[in-house]
Order: structure tokens, then C-alpha cells, then sequence
């Protein structure tokens, strides 16, 4: 589905040379749901763009179902950290999710169908006709995710999307991400910098290095696919993975080669 | 809070023109040069059942709207443009930083050469004087589009055009009504400022006229015309300002969650 071969990513600029994304590769299966773990400042959100083609590769490629990555490919929606910027604020919530619909060639009815089913499935039916900036922060990413799901992507990147809102909030955004991954077999590549929620959320773990960034390691999260916030984080075998994939990242921070 | 401000406003309007009346009447100043507030308002009477008061009235508005959509319209075009084309910005820039301190007034004999004492004279001033107004802050605004927000429309595939028409403009259109509305301003003055020293025709040449035949009451109620109009500007462009903006910040305030 998707294949990461050999990327690397060089920024230069005033006279400085940084190596952000050394030597990349890795696959995602379709319908897989992937979690990118590692150290703060290891250039996850520079290989979430290289992959989703908002950045030019240095070296490698990025391939989706076999094409080579360009530009921003049509089968792929991207949800971005910083909801409150990602959102228009001169639109309505109606409009910022119709939006990207807008580019594709529907009927105006379709793209209705598709804005309301998107906004059910994020609980968010009744906030069709608010500002974003009217919503709470979870609410806010609430509609990013509907905006990412309306465009029917068969690729989801997400790029930290939980890291700025509370910790309640975030469980039961976790949990509407496993819902709609299991409802809607779209494949999701999740980049987070937190262990727990990438074990929670993963079916797959990939470890990075820290910077020059290289894959550390990757781990298949052997959890029952029924999780829930209650029994899986007590666990014990979550407890375990955790632990191990901490342990990994302790390591990238030192320097340590994986062995 | 609001009514007590309006109704402060309202006396401190009153008191000025209270004085206006009693200073002259005093004999303070000399009444031949400072009519008294009534005689003022005598003369503005007399100016608005006058046709010809009306025509001239006209005559600047049409001046100073045509040259004031001219100069928005090639503003914000030319602004974007620049902005857009990679390159254009950096090869402008000392350009627009040369002719953009240049006073419009000093064109005026450029304009009589050109035109004489057509409209088209009154309209190259204006839309001169204008049109850095709206370009600088079009410049300006599109400085400010957010990262995040491009990087979304493009991820989702938006287009040049669609991304100028969802994003940019939107993020340019604050900066855009703040150009327009300081150029509606400047534009009056260019409008009055060409008509008076050219003798286009509108309200500028009816002043002068009235100064060359020493009435001097009408001269002031000319005046307090132009004020008024100057101030009309203003409220309808904050108005359009506000309504277009709802959803910025700077007008929709702190919204409770």
C-alpha cells in the first residue's frame, strides 16, 4: 500500500546543513493502522510530509499502491497537529470540511452526504453551521478528522494530532481513531511522540532513531483488536510493550545502535 | 456605557459649536472671517437648495468612488500578483518603496498637461494617491497566510487558484479593508485637493469659487460639507469592514467555550 524506500531529507539553508531524515525504509499494508514512535526532534513530522508529498525527498521515494509520491496524491488526507490553524476560520465547519470536497469532481448532493455522514461519525453532526473557533479544542481536531474523512482517503497521516489537547480528551480521540479505523478499513500512518498512545492505537510500532533518523526498530503490538481505555493500558502485555518500546527510545536518545 | 459615551459625544458637539457661535459674536475674532455657527448653517441651507451645490456634490463622489475602485481593484491585483510570482516581490520593492513617497499633488501639473480640467486629471491623482494605500497592506496580508493552513489546502489538493481563492484572500482581506478604508480617506482629499488647485469640476472648485468672491460663510459650509463626507466614508467603511470580518478576531472578540 504504502512503501518508504531509502528516504532521506537534507534542509539547507544559511549556511546550515541539517541531516533530519537519514535512511528510511518501511511498508504499510493496506487497511494496516501504523504508529511512528521516537525522540522529540527525530524528524517525524518532516517524514509524515516526504510522505505525504508536501516536502521533496533529498533521496528515496515515497511509493502509494505502486505510484511514486510527487505532490499531495488525491487518496491520501493529512491531519495536522495544530487544528486551530490547519482550520479555516472564515469558514464554517460545514465549509472547511466541504472543502477539500470541492476539488473532486461530485455532485452537490454527494458532497452533502459526505460532510454530514463525516460529521456523525465524529459526533459532530449539530456543529455544521458553527465557526471552529466556537469549539473546544477537541472538538476543533473533531472536525479535522471529519474534513480528512469526508475526502475518503484510502491513506490517513496523522501528525501528532492529540498532542495539544487534555488528557481526557485525548482518550476518547483515541478511541474514535480505532473506531472509524475499524469501521472503515482505512489505512492510518500516526506519528506521536507518546509511548503509550502509540502502543494503544498501534496494530504496528515503528521506532526511530533520534536525528539523522533511521528505523530503530518495529514491533507488532500483539493487543486483542477490542481495546478500550479501562482494561488495555492495565494490561499486562501492555504493560510490557511499553516498556520495551521506552527502553528503545531511551536508547535512540543516547545513541545506542539497536541490536 | 454606550448611550453615556454617545450622549458625552453629543454635548462635546454641541459645546464646540456653541463656541463657534459666541466666540465671533464676541467680537474675539473678526466676524467677516469667522461667521458664527448660524450664519454657517444659513449658508448651508442656501448651498443645499441650490442645484448647482448638488451637481458639484456629485462630481466628487463620482471622482472620488471611480478613482477609489480603480486604485482598489489594481491594489489588490497587482498586490497578489507580486505576491504570488516567485522573484516579482524582491525585483519590485525598491520601486514601489521610490514612487510610493511621491505626493499625489505633485503630479498635478502632469495631470493638466494630460487631461486639463477633465474628470480623467481629478482621477489620475486620485487613483495615484490611493492605489500604494491598498498595494501595501495587500502586501502586507499576504505575508500572513499561516503555513499550516497552505500545507492543508495543498494536502488536500487544492489548486494555485483555489488556494489564493480559500486561503489567501481570506487571510489578505483584513489588511485589504484597512487599505481600502485609509484610501477612501485619501482619495476625499486628492478628490478636493485636484478640484480646488485645477478647477475640475466638483465641491474643490465651488470653494474656490466662493473664496474668489469672498463669500465667506458658504466657504465654511463647503468645508463642513467635506468633513461631513470625510466622516460618511469612514462609518461606511468600518461598517463593511465589520460585517465582511465577522469571523477575525479583532472583531468577533473573546468567544466563550
Amino acid at each position: 500500500m504504502l512503501d518508504v524506500r531509502g528516504l532521506k531529507k537534507v534542509y539547507e539553508g544559511s549556511g546550515r546543513r541539517v541531516e533530519a531524515v537519514r535512511d528510511l525504509t518501511f511498508t504499510v499494508g493496506a487497511g494496516e493502522l501504523v504508529c511512528l514512535v521516537g525522540p522529540s526532534g527525530c524528524g517525524k513530522t518532516t517524514l509524515l510530509k516526504c510522505v505525504g508529498g508536501l516536502l521533496t525527498p533529498t533521496g528515496g521515494e515515497v511509493l502509494l499502491e505502486g505510484r511514486k509520491v510527487s505532490g499531495p496524491p488525491p487518496g491520501m488526507a493529512f491531519v495536522f497537529q495544530e487544528y486551530g490553524r490547519s482550520l479555516f476560520p472564515w469558514m464554517r465547519v460545514g465549509e472547511n470540511v466541504e472543502l477539500p470536497l470541492r476539488q473532486k469532481d461530485l455532485g452537490k448532493a454527494r458532497r452533502r452526504e459526505l460532510v454530514r455522514d463525516a460529521l456523525e461519525s465524529v459526533g459532530l453532526a449539530d456543529a455544521v453551521g458553527a465557526y471552529p473557533w466556537q469549539l473546544s479544542g477537541g472538538m476543533q481536531q473533531r472536525v479535522a478528522i471529519a474534513r480528512a474523512l469526508a475526502y475518503e482517503p484510502r491513506v490517513l497521516l496523522m501528525d501528532e494530532p492529540f498532542a495539544a489537547v487534555d488528557a481526557q480528551t485525548r482518550a476518547d480521540l483515541e478511541d474514535l481513531v480505532r473506531g472509524l479505523w475499524r469501521e472503515r478499513g482505512i489505512t492510518i500512518l500516526f506519528v506521536t511522540h507518546d509511548i503509550d498512545e502509540a502502543v494503544y492505537l498501534g496494530e504496528r510500532v515503528i521506532v526511530l532513531s533520534a536525528s539523522p533518523t533511521v528505523v530503530r526498530e518495529q514491533l507488532k503490538v500483539d493487543l486483542p483488536v477490542e481495546r478500550d481505555q479501562l482494561h488495555t493500558r492495565v494490561d499486562p502485555r501492555f504493560a510490557e510493550l511499553r516498556t520495551h518500546v521506552y527502553e528503545q527510545i531511551q536508547a535512540a536518545k543516547k545513541g545506542v545502535v539497536a541490536s | 456605557m454606550r448611550g453615556v459615551n454617545a450622549a458625552l459625544g453629543a454635548a462635546g458637539l454641541a459645546a464646540f459649536l456653541a463656541l463657534g457661535e459666541a466666540v465671533p459674536r464676541l467680537g474675539l475674532v473678526e466676524e467677516a472671517y469667522f461667521p458664527p455657527t448660524s450664519r454657517i448653517a444659513e449658508a448651508l441651507a442656501d448651498e443645499t437648495a441650490d442645484s448647482a451645490f448638488w451637481t458639484a456634490l456629485g462630481d466628487t463622489l463620482t471622482g472620488w468612488a471611480l478613482g477609489l475602485a480603480i486604485a482598489s481593484c489594481a491594489g489588490i491585483v497587482v498586490g497578489v500578483l507580486i505576491s504570488v510570482v516567485p522573484y516579482l516581490r524582491a525585483v519590485t520593492a525598491s520601486t514601489i518603496e521610490f514612487l510610493r513617497p511621491i505626493p499625489s499633488v505633485a503630479l498635478i501639473p502632469l495631470a493638466v498637461l494630460l487631461y486639463g480640467t477633465e474628470l480623467r486629471s481629478v482621477l489620475l491623482l486620485v487613483v495615484y494617491a490611493s492605489f500604494w494605500q491598498v498595494l501595501i497592506q495587500v502586501l502586507y496580508g499576504v505575508q500572513d497566510v499561516d503555513p499550516v493552513a497552505d500545507e492543508t489546502a495543498r494536502s488536500y489538493g487544492l489548486g494555485a487558484w483555489a488556494r489564493i481563492r480559500h486561503v489567501l484572500w481570506p487571510t489578505a482581506l483584513p489588511y485589504v479593508m484597512t487599505g481600502v478604508r485609509l484610501a477612501a480617506a485619501v482619495a476625499l482629499i486628492l478628490a478636493i485637493t485636484s478640484e480646488l488647485v485645477i478647477g475640475a469640476p466638483g465641491l474643490g472648485r465651488r470653494i474656490g469659487v466662493a473664496q474668489a468672491s469672498q463669500a465667506v460663510p458658504e466657504l465654511y459650509a463647503l468645508i463642513v460639507v467635506t468633513g461631513l463626507l470625510g466622516l460618511l466614508i469612514n462609518v461606511g467603511a468600518r461598517t463593511v469592514e465589520r460585517r465582511a470580518l465577522a469571523w477575525h478576531q479583532s472583531v468577533r472578540g473573546e468567544v466563550a467555550v
